[in-house]
């Protein structure tokens, strides 16, 4: 019989008396046994029951106490919690930053993830600085180009439509009726209603009272001329052109000629009005006057 | 059990302290050797039951009281001798002994009891868990959640210890 067996046995009291003869016979584990007896002969040290047991109850009290409050002081605590919550989540989520330009005005900034907006006259943006980590969403009314930095999804909205992108550079101009989009680089994705454009790099999107206008022109510039303070037009609606012109130049302008459906190509300087006017009405045989702020133009006589 | 057994009514919970603390306190002195240490776990632990009395069926308490203090003692970091009392070897009379052999046989308690002090924490609570306070190696594997065979192999490595440790008389 294993002797570790029995020695297990005996330490449990569970060996019989034979089995102990067979212990000791054996030296090695008459002195296990000896150890081991011996060692029943130890005692812990004497704990103070009472002491211990007072210490207990008195915690235990003052935990009580502070309980008998607590309920109270905790709805409190929670309830102020919730309001500073809800009070900066209302705060915060209604804290849309606008961005707004005059007439004349152009202004230049980043969004939060540092993509690049230019902003054209008498255009605002709005989007929501917190919200903009999870999603890169904002407003625009009026013309901007963007620069936007490769993350999620850009998405551009506007009352014609939305221009959503990853990664590129492009134009929107989106005034009254007229929804252009122009892509210098990357792809950007155009939802009208319920159809989705793709317009790759160079090319161009001219939409006039949701219809579309043209498609597949090119674009030669590398970024839109009016960040180059110039405003281009290709073969667009004389209204049109006055209007961007009464939007680069704080001014009374009064047009006294019939054909409004002149078309015009070609493009006027924002920093000089006179040569404005005479790049717009030259080409179209009109003339101009200026007073002051005033700007009248009327078909040339003679013709 | 005929009486109340919800520890939440306060004599039911001294009962419970009254029946539980001092093989607790024991239990906890035999893993750190300090009386003062086991003061606090015990107390942490019964207050811990106090406040968890809802959640624990009397017949739960024991174990439960082990289990929390053994967790809060692997917390606590302190390595200090566990000091035994002879209490019991010096009240047992011992008349008809040679001088000689009561020395030899102080010299052999006192060689146990320092052997026993340099034993690995958790063969000495198992130890002395069977030695000092009678436990059978099913309660003391129970006790200290292990099995059977774990507790055979920690006392067997403690004897072997001791015997090495005390050498040959």
């Amino acid at each position: 019989m294993d002797k570790d067996y029995i020695l297990h046995k005996w330490m449990n009291d569970e060996a019989s008396i034979d089995e102990i003869e067979q212990l000791k016979s054996s030296p090695d584990y008459a002195l296990y046994m000896e150890i081991a007896e011996a060692s029943t002969q130890f005692e812990a040290p004497i704990n103070d029951v009472e002491a211990n047991f007072d210490a207990i109850t008195s915690k235990i009290k003052a935990n009580i106490k502070v309980r008998k409050i607590n309920p109270l002081f905790t709805i409190l605590k929670i309830a102020a919690a919730l309001a500073i919550i809800f009070a900066s989540y209302v705060y915060f989520d209604s804290s849309n930053t606008t961005i707004r330009t005059q007439i004349a005005e152009k202004q230049n900034f980043l969004l939060p993830d540092n993509s690049e907006v230019a902003l054209n006259s008498n255009s605002a943006i709005e989007y929501n600085k917190n919200k903009w980590s999870e999603q890169r969403e904002l407003t625009l009314d009026g013309e901007a180009y963007f620069k936007v930095t490769k993350g999620n999804t850009f998405k551009v909205n506007t009352s014609a439509g939305v221009v959503t992108v990853l990664g590129t550079q492009f134009n929107v101009y989106s005034r009254d009726d007229a929804f252009y989009i122009s892509c210098y680089e990357g792809l950007v994705s155009v939802t009208l209603k319920d159809t989705i454009i793709k317009l790759p790099a160079g090319d161009k999107l001219m939409i006039e009272n949701g219809n579309l206008l043209l498609h597949n022109t090119k674009i030669r510039t590398k970024s839109p001329s009016w960040t180059a303070n110039e405003s281009s037009f290709n073969n667009a609606k004389i209204a049109l052109v006055l209007e961007e012109l009464k939007r680069q130049y704080s001014i009374k302008l009064t047009a006294k000629f019939n054909g409004t459906d002149h078309r015009f190509t070609g493009s006027f300087t924002h920093s000089d009005l006179n040569l404005a006017l005479k790049s717009i009405c030259n080409p179209l045989h009109l003339a101009y006057t200026i007073e002051e702020e005033s700007v009248t133009i009327y078909a040339k006589e003679g013709k | 059990m005929e009486q109340s057994d919800d520890i939440c009514k306060e004599s039911v919970f001294q009962r419970v302290y009254n029946d539980l603390n001092k093989e607790v306190w024991r239990f906890i002195y035999y893993k750190c050797g300090d009386s003062a240490q086991a003061d606090d776990l015990v107390q942490d632990a019964f207050i811990k039951l106090w406040n968890n009395c809802a959640k624990t069926p009397i017949g739960k308490a024991k174990s439960f009281l082990y289990t929390i203090t053994m967790n809060a003692f692997l917390n606590q970091i302190a390595h200090k001798k566990v000091v035994l009392n002879h209490a019991k070897l010096q009240s047992s009379g011992i008349d008809n002994e040679s001088p000689d052999h009561v020395l030899q046989q102080k010299e052999f308690y006192e060689k146990i009891q320092t052997a026993i002090a340099n034993l690995t924490e958790g063969q000495r609570t198992a130890f002395l868990l069977n030695r000092i306070e009678g436990k059978k190696y099913a309660e003391i594997a129970e006790l200290l959640n292990l099995s059977v065979k774990a507790v055979e192999k920690r006392m067997s490595l403690a004897l072997k210890t001791l015997r090495k440790e005390i050498g040959n008389i």
